[in-house]
């Protein structure tokens, strides 16, 4: 049996990942594309980017420094894979900027929206308008900070842009540095008049041009923006730690002095400034990057963001309503008539949160216990959650506090949730509790009925809207008593002798992936009807992906749709050529991971939370729940057809691990999300036909 | 109430477990929740005598948990009981009150015959398949962390059962102690196996034929289902099979390979070897895990005694036939024993209204009746003395030991004069209520053995009436009683005294 362990089957996991990124990019130059949405879509690369650094290359630091020189599954050493981000990064910024200033920035200016990205360039009457803005709302709360022998240099706060500034007593030789935080706290875009069209300046730019008004008696003899990244990693020894709240919250504060990895300046910065900020931040040469632009594009968001310009956007879709749930109807008895599954964002979030709501105020409902994860900032969900408390009901919640960058808003939520009453876990040690579930236990007539809630995305009313997800409501017997068993092991007992329907990692999941795939691979082999459809945001895992390769050898035909990270190389002669791989970057964010597995026509379908990455797969707690209702399986699978048949928003990987689009030639064009709204649309008419239907058909006798 | 919640709480040698169920009107039972907590309090007992503040708070802790569990479902009851850990430990007492103090949680100690009595029950509600198994000669091996309880079935009836101090926890402590010295761990734990069980062979397995085993246990259990059988039962040879197999694997392997948790593992290899060595022994064909835990008795014992299901099979017959089968060993005399229980169970029902007492204490009166005369296999001179002691010695699946020791006290007090509160209860830890219990059941017992006082079995019909301050006994039989008349009074003395109630013997010739 091959082994498949050359180097050369396998994507570097952090390369792979600034490709999906470069897709990204790509939405920005599909002129197909509104002009507003390509904006977004560049927006959307750089906090990419941005977390990329923080997480990932951070880690890969931390290694280099630990001395670590395993190599990864592609061969590649630390130090390797530093060098080749650093390479494939500045690339990547570049391209981002040839974009905007080259690409974009024109085409607004050709649309009347002007943006000045160099202050010299306001006429006298936005100069005015600047100057007494500034005046009024900027400088109020501004704090320069100048260095100088009694004033060591200040903590420049990670990802917060700053202005530095070469400064000297008038009248002196000296240049000492200053440095002045962008306040966060105000809009990055500041709207000027304008002639004609509407007209912006960067807030920085704003800043940089009355910068000597900040240090009076000085000269000022340059100031250019410049933005950090520091490491941001968590270390926390969850055994030790006796508090895990109050650990975390320690090493939150902790996370404003990590290492520099990464300093953005303004291309044309002035030497001497661009000499001390290297030196007093520590950062090595090739983590500068000098910016041919704006520094942090998230901006572009905020652009997206303004009012107006509705032609060159797309339309909003409004997610629509899931017709087996009528407004106002109780959710407990559509859900005892049939399991549901929804489809967001193309189907509206809001059974979720009335489910819980619904709970909370059911005198019926003896308990409710859910996981969150990451949750919106006005959360519907902990409101009812705190009012289920109230009520007395029994409200178990198990907030992940190691949530990567949203740990202080949920210590937020655990102590609020606490506050109401609810009992609040915070999941196990060593392990991030990512599984998305909810369980309302309610004493009806007939006994105590169990419903559940179980999903592929995130508790988070905002992102719902944003994010493709699956969720499924069932009162299943069996479901219900492996919900139970989650939140009682989540609450540290011991797992139960056996589970009926769930699959959990870190303790059965992996396997279970990897015997489904080798059932496919034996049914192939004895000559019977074999496939595997895998939708995951990322692939990762060496022992999934040979797996996936000897069932590919044994002739199993294997389409994965792969959002981001793909180790795994398609098309391979004698390892993977019955894989394909392909990515969609759309309007929304793939975030769904759904399973299909043939076996030999009986076939399988399972929707979960992980993807195939060790981290999903070993270190957290993620469920895998099977669809078994065969009219849900039908619309799952119809979910699957559908993403596979897309060719205009999907890329294909190339042998090589490269991607491309797929090339149209006179077929139809399908767009997967399009289709989706419209399937959406089409089963709200389709309910509506038949409940407002004045057709009147007559009961025919015997 | 249509719909009614029950917890049941074991606290056992390695883990703390708590299920919850509910009885519907129609009879069903289910299980809504199932929460395990592992906490070694075997080890502390077996190896320490004692359970260790750490473990105490630890215990509390976890059943302060268990009590907002029961909150959070409204369950109408509960019952908590410590198996051996808790019953062993020097503590027990010290042990209880903490746990009422500090959990608001009872918990009452089992004896070892009272927690088998419940695993044993558990798997006969599971129905069909335990009515099949025990139909031809099929043992019980219920594995726990202290001990192995094994129970042999002859044509649906429960022939005996036996306790055998080694269960799993404990042979793992046996074997950490012997480990530093030898490599073969699992020779040694055969080896410990074997002697233990080859008495029990000797005396039990005797010209026996033993074809089916009921396996009740924690790890096995759980490795058999995840193997995959339906009906969760094997063959002998596939059990072979399976443990040759499972050998070769590693830790990890086993919990992938078998749905385990790994930290179980190494309590899964003794159990194994313990049940392969009594499949060995007892030579059974089919083994059959119903997957039961105490709750699951608990859970039956419950509804039982509130009457909210019925169950097919007579349990209260099983205990009637292990004393029967006790008898049989002392060489009782089994006809003369049957009349004693026969008149026994008349008189009771004759004077309930006068003694108060119920079902169960009836079925202590039967099975007092029933091995009456064990002493006098051991001695004509000191019967009663030696049968207390063979009846104290001897586990009775289903009756506690306080309730052994209200049987062994009924069949002391036939022969022996009647001792008083503060006297008997120098000597042991009878309270007041098991007293009277002894106190009233003797008094019966004392006529029903006074009516056939010689080991002849003479008397044909006997009838009780209560008529004013007297309870007139007619005796119709057609042989002399002159014997049983002469010594009547004496017996019934403590009748007399005990109800106020004079017992006036009449004899009718047929």
């Amino acid at each position: 049996m091959k082994d498949f362990e050359s180097k050369d089957l396998y994507v570097n996991r952090e390369l792979s990942w600034l490709m999906f990124d470069e897709r990204v990019l790509g939405e920005a130059t599909d002129t197909s594309n509104p002009l507003m949405e390509r904006l977004k879509f560049l927006s959307i690369t750089a906090s990419n980017l941005d977390e990329f650094f923080m997480v990932r290359v951070a880690s890969l630091i931390d290694m280099q420094h630990a001395g670590y020189n395993k190599k990864d599954i592609a061969g590649m050493s630390v130090d390797e894979q530093l060098a080749a981000i650093s390479d494939k990064t500045h690339e990547l910024v570049d391209n981002q900027y040839f974009v905007l200033m080259h690409t974009l920035l024109p085409l607004m200016e050709a649309e009347g929206i002007h943006v000045i990205t160099k202050h010299e360039e306001l006429t006298g009457t936005q100069a005015e308008f600047v100057d007494r803005y500034f005046e009024e709302e900027v400088y109020p709360v501004l704090t320069p900070m100048a260095v100088d022998s009694s004033r060591p240099f200040p903590l420049v706060r990670n990802r917060t842009l700053n202005i530095g500034a070469l400064i000297g007593k008038k009248g002196e030789d000296s240049r000492d540095f200053a440095t002045v935080q962008v306040p966060a706290g105000l809009d990055r875009i500041v709207e000027i008049p304008s002639e004609a069209g509407r007209s912006f300046i960067l807030l920085e730019e704003v800043i940089e041009r009355n910068m000597s008004k900040l240090f009076l008696n000085y000269d000022v003899f340059c100031a250019y923006p410049y933005r950090i990244m520091r490491n941001a990693d968590l270390t926390i020894d969850e055994d030790e730690a006796a508090d895990l709240l109050k650990e975390i919250e320690k090493q939150i504060k902790r996370r404003q002095w990590g290492e520099v990895i990464r300093l953005e300046v303004a291309d044309d910065i002035d030497p001497g400034l661009m000499e001390i900020l290297k030196m007093e931040l520590s950062v090595r040469s090739d983590s500068i990057y000098r910016i041919a632009g704006p520094i942090d594009l998230t901006f572009l968001m905020k652009m997206y963001g303004l009012g107006g310009f509705v032609n060159l956007k797309k339309k909003v879709y409004l997610p629509k309503p899931v017709p087996e749930i009528n407004d106002g109807a109780d959710i407990f008895e559509a859900i005892r008539n049939h399991d549901i599954l929804m489809h967001h964002p193309y189907q509206t979030f809001d059974p979720v949160i009335d489910f819980v709501k619904s709970a909370a105020s059911d005198p019926e409902v003896l308990a409710i216990k859910q996981t969150l994860y990451r949750v919106s900032g006005n959360s519907p969900i902990i409101a009812a959650l705190e009012q289920a408390a109230e009520n007395g009901k029994q409200v178990t919640v198990l907030v992940e506090l190691k949530a990567r960058f949203d740990e202080e808003h949920n210590i937020l939520w655990a102590r609020r949730l606490e506050q109401a009453g609810c009992h609040v876990i915070y999941g196990l040690v060593g392990l991030k509790t990512h599984c998305k579930i909810t369980l309302v236990v309610r004493r009806e007539e007939d006994g105590i009925r169990r419903y559940v809630h179980l999903g592929t995305g995130n508790y988070n009313d905002s992102t719902a809207k944003l994010y493709t997800d699956v969720g499924l409501l069932t009162c299943s017997e069996q479901i219900g008593e492996d919900a139970t068993a989650v939140f009682n092991m989540l609450s540290g007992y011991s797992e139960p002798l056996y589970w009926n329907r769930l699959c959990l990692a870190p303790l059965w999941l992996k396997d279970r992936f990897i015997h489904l795939i080798e059932r496919e691979e034996k049914n192939a082999l004895a000559g019977k009807r074999s496939y595997i459809v895998a939708k995951v945001n990322s692939i990762c895992d060496r022992e999934v992906i040979q797996a996936l390769y000897r069932a590919s050898c044994a002739g199993v035909k294997i389409d994965l749709i792969v959002r981001g990270i793909c180790c795994l190389k398609p098309g391979i002669k004698g390892v993977s050529e019955n894989i394909t791989v392909r990515s969609i970057v759309g309007d929304f964010l793939e975030h769904s991971r759904i399973f299909y597995f043939d076996n030999a026509g009986n076939y399988e379908v399972y929707c979960g939370s992980s993807d195939w990455m060790p981290r999903n797969l070993l270190r957290r707690v993620e469920i895998m729940f099977p669809i078994l209702d065969e009219g849900l399986k039908k619309k799952v699978i119809y979910i699957l057809e559908t993403l596979l048949a897309d060719n205009v928003k999907a890329r294909v990987e190339l042998s090589d691990g490269t991607y491309e689009r797929i090339e149209r030639t006179g077929g139809e064009a399908v767009c997967a999300q399009e289709t989706f709204c419209e399937w959406a649309k089409s089963l709200v008419k389709e309910s509506d036909t038949v409940e407002n239907s004045r057709v009147f058909i007559p009961i025919e006798g015997a | 109430m249509a719909v009614r919640t029950f917890a049941a709480i074991d606290v056992g040698s390695y883990e703390l477990g708590m299920k919850i169920f509910e009885f519907t009107n129609k009879g069903v039972v289910r299980e809504i929740d199932s929460i395990r907590h592992s906490i070694e309090l075997g080890t502390d007992t077996y190896q320490r005598g004692i359970i260790d503040m750490a473990h105490m708070d630890e215990l509390c802790y976890v059943l302060s948990d268990f009590s907002a569990i029961m909150k959070s479902y409204k369950v109408d009851d509960y019952k908590a009981y410590g198996t051996s850990a808790i019953r062993e430990t020097k503590n027990t007492a010290i042990l209880i009150e903490q746990i009422k103090l500090r959990t608001g949680i009872k918990v009452d100690v089992l004896s070892n015959s009272e927690q088998r009595f419940l695993h044993y029950k558990a798997a006969a509600i599971k129905g069909a398949r335990f009515d099949e198994f025990i139909s031809e000669g099929c043992a019980i091996a219920d594995v726990g962390g202290g001990s192995i309880q094994i129970s042999l079935f002859d044509n649906d009836a429960l022939v005996t059962t036996q306790n055998i101090r080694l269960g799993v926890l404990r042979s793992m402590d046996m074997l950490a102690a012997l480990q530093p010295r030898t490599r073969d761990v699992e020779g040694i734990l055969r080896e410990l196996i074997d002697n233990q069980l080859h008495v029990f062979k000797k005396l039990y397995l005797k010209g026996r034929s033993i074809k089916n085993l009921i396996l009740i246990d924690d790890y096995v259990s759980s490795m058999l289902y995840h193997t995959g059988s339906k009906d969760r039962s094997f063959t002998a040879d596939s059990f072979k099979q399976l443990c040759g197999k499972i050998k070769t694997l590693s830790p990890a392997e086993i919990a992938s390979m078998y749905g385990i948790n790994e930290e179980t593992v190494p309590l899964l290899l003794p159990a194994l070897s313990i049940v392969s060595r009594i499949i060995k022994i007892t030579k059974a064909e089919k083994i059959w895990s119903p997957g039961v835990s105490l709750c699951d008795g608990m859970a039956y014992e419950y509804a039982e005694k509130e009457k909210l299901v019925h169950y097919r099979h007579d349990f209260e017959n099983d205990i009637i036939a292990c004393a029967k089968v006790m008898s049989k060993r002392y060489e009782g005399n089994e006809e003369r024993n049957e009349l004693i229980e026969r008149i026994a169970c008349d008189l009771f029902d004759a004077t309930r209204k006068i003694h108060g007492m119920g079902k169960r204490d009836k079925l202590l009166l039967r099975i007092a009746a029933l091995v009456g005369d064990c002493g006098r296999y051991i001695s004509m001179e000191a019967g009663a003395e030696c049968g207390y002691d063979i009846i104290m010695a001897t586990e009775m699946i289903g009756v506690s030991h306080a309730e052994r020791e209200i049987i062994a006290n009924i069949v002391r007090f036939n022969k022996m004069q009647f001792r008083y509160y503060d006297e008997l209860a120098s000597q042991s830890l009878i309270d007041r209520a098991s007293y009277l219990k002894i106190a009233k059941l003797s008094a019966l017992f004392r006529i029903a053995d006074g009516i056939c006082r010689s080991y002849r079995t003479k008397v044909g019909d006997v009838r009780f009436s209560v008529k004013g301050n007297e309870l007139v006994i007619n005796v119709y039989t057609v042989d002399d009683i002159n014997l049983e008349q002469g010594f009547f009074f004496r017996k019934a003395s403590l009748f007399e005294e005990v109800f106020s109630i004079k017992p006036v013997l009449k004899y009718k010739r047929r």
